[in-house]
């Protein structure tokens, strides 16, 4: 694995309040300076993107795959990071550091704890998408 | 300016291009690394490149050592972009040549600052690329006519000499010389002269191939180099020559004039054991001829010059007894 390393305290940080009050709708419009059409079609990538990564995390750890299970945590990080959405984003970084070190019981709760942030957030994603039509 | 994105996530790629658009960036754009390096492989290839460090096919990292061994390209100031930031990964990082680094999510203000400072970075070694050939140029031409100055094609034409006797093939040593070349000083001033090289030069450029070397030899002396010449049209390749100038007025200080020019030709088949010195020796000797022969023509030296070159020097070079290699009339020089 190319950036394993064994045992990082990072795997135990896991936050506990709700992710969706850390959806930072502001600090994202200023990333995309200003332009809504490009934030748009940002978060529409999201939505379509986020359900097809979290497949593959889960199918990852049924096989016992946590590399390629990292791997698209990894992804989900990233997405998660541009769209502001930073206390999300912290879960999925502890999924992809425990899956990056085998850890298959830590990778299943904290895949729990980022389909829960999702569902929170994904609603308040789509709100945006309807109110940004308008 | 053109940037190269490498960047997997297609949300992140989409974001990067538009912020880069936006700020005026020509912007091609690539998922994985390995399209990545195959873009930096191309001619006229982006020089800055931003580069995700956890790609697939080759990650970021291994871009950036690949690069660093592309030999003779321009310099490529690479940026690593990746949301690890621990001291270690910036140093692993920066010790792959990567020139800069970039977090996640990565702020639009800070990733255009540090492009110019890429951009900077990229003039200031093309402004010492250019330099450095400005100074290679001037050690190796004559700045006059830009021809090959006179050492350095005197060691092209070694070179070649040696090559040509390794492949068993012939290199023709072509000396010439203008005409009366100080009266086109004392008539039109040294402008003029000068006018009148530029052209010849220019001349002689266009009359041979492209892998053949024409030098200033001296000041009105130049010396043409033919690889690979079959010594059955040396005569008819130096007659180009010769006719490439005489053929048209040359304008010399706003006006034309005729200007004419002697050959002397050496063949390195006819002196097998000679050095490039030789050849021009003898070239030179079968210019003398050329110049005794009434001017505007050419002459080609043969074998046996050595032998006879102290008690005649027509008995050295293709006489005009025995030579149907003589061409040309002086046509005059003012």
């Amino acid at each position: 694995m190319k950036d394993g390393r064994k045992n990082e305290p990072e795997v135990l940080r896991i936050r506990s309040e709700p992710a969706t009050q850390d959806w930072n709708v502001q600090e994202l419009l200023e990333r995309v300076e200003g332009d809504r059409r490009l934030m748009r079609e940002l978060l529409v990538m999201f939505r379509d993107e986020n359900q097809r990564t979290m497949e593959t995390v889960r199918v990852s750890m049924e096989e016992r795959d946590l590399a390629r299970a990292s791997r698209a945590a990894h992804a989900m990080k990233g997405m998660l990071k541009n769209l502001a959405m930073g206390a999300t984003a912290e879960i999925a970084s502890s999924l992809e550091a425990a899956a990056r070190n085998g850890l298959l019981s830590e990778s299943e709760e904290l895949f729990g704890k980022l389909e829960q942030a999702l569902a929170q957030i994904l609603p308040q994603v789509k709100a945006q998408l309807i109110e940004a039509q308008v | 300016m053109k940037v190269l994105v490498a960047e997997d996530d297609t949300l992140s790629r989409v974001l990067l291009e538009r912020t880069l658009q936006r700020a005026g960036y020509e912007v091609t754009s690539v998922d994985n690394g390995e399209r990545a390096l195959k873009e930096l492989q191309k001619e006229e290839a982006p020089r800055l490149v931003l580069l995700d460090w956890v790609m697939p096919e080759k990650d970021g990292v291994d871009v950036c050592r690949a690069v660093r061994d592309i030999k003779g390209h321009a310099y490529t100031y690479l940026i690593l972009i990746s949301s690890k930031e621990r001291k270690e990964d910036i140093v692993q990082g920066l010790e792959s040549g990567a020139d800069d680094y970039l977090t996640k999510p990565i702020d639009g203000d800070e990733l255009k600052a540090r492009l110019r400072a890429g951009e900077r970075i990229l003039e200031l070694e093309d402004r010492l690329v250019e330099a450095r050939e400005d100074m290679r140029f001037r050690a190796t031409h004559d700045l006059l006519t830009s021809l090959w100055n006179r050492g350095v094609i005197v060691e092209l034409l070694s070179r070649d000499v040696t090559r040509a006797r390794r492949e068993n093939s012939c290199t023709a040593v072509m000396l010439c010389d203008l005409d009366h070349f100080k009266s086109v000083n004392d008539h039109h001033g040294h402008g003029g002269g000068d006018d009148v090289l530029r052209e010849v030069s220019r001349r002689l450029h266009a009359s041979v191939r492209s892998y053949d070397l024409v030098g200033r030899y001296g000041g009105e002396e130049f010396l043409v180099v033919l690889n690979k010449c079959e010594p059955a049209s040396a005569i008819t390749r130096a007659e180009n020559l010769r006719n490439a100038i005489a053929a048209r007025p040359i304008m010399a200080a706003g006006k034309p004039m005729t200007v004419t020019m002697s050959v002397g030709v050496a063949l390195s088949t006819d002196f097998v054991s000679g050095d490039a010195g030789e050849l021009i020796q003898q070239a030179d000797m079968a210019l003398y001829a050329a110049k005794g022969a009434g001017r505007n023509s050419v002459r080609m030296a043969r074998p046996n010059t050595l032998q006879n070159a102290d008690s005649d020097l027509k008995t050295g070079l293709r006489g005009d007894e025995a030579s149907p290699v003589l061409s040309g009339r002086d046509t005059g020089c003012s």
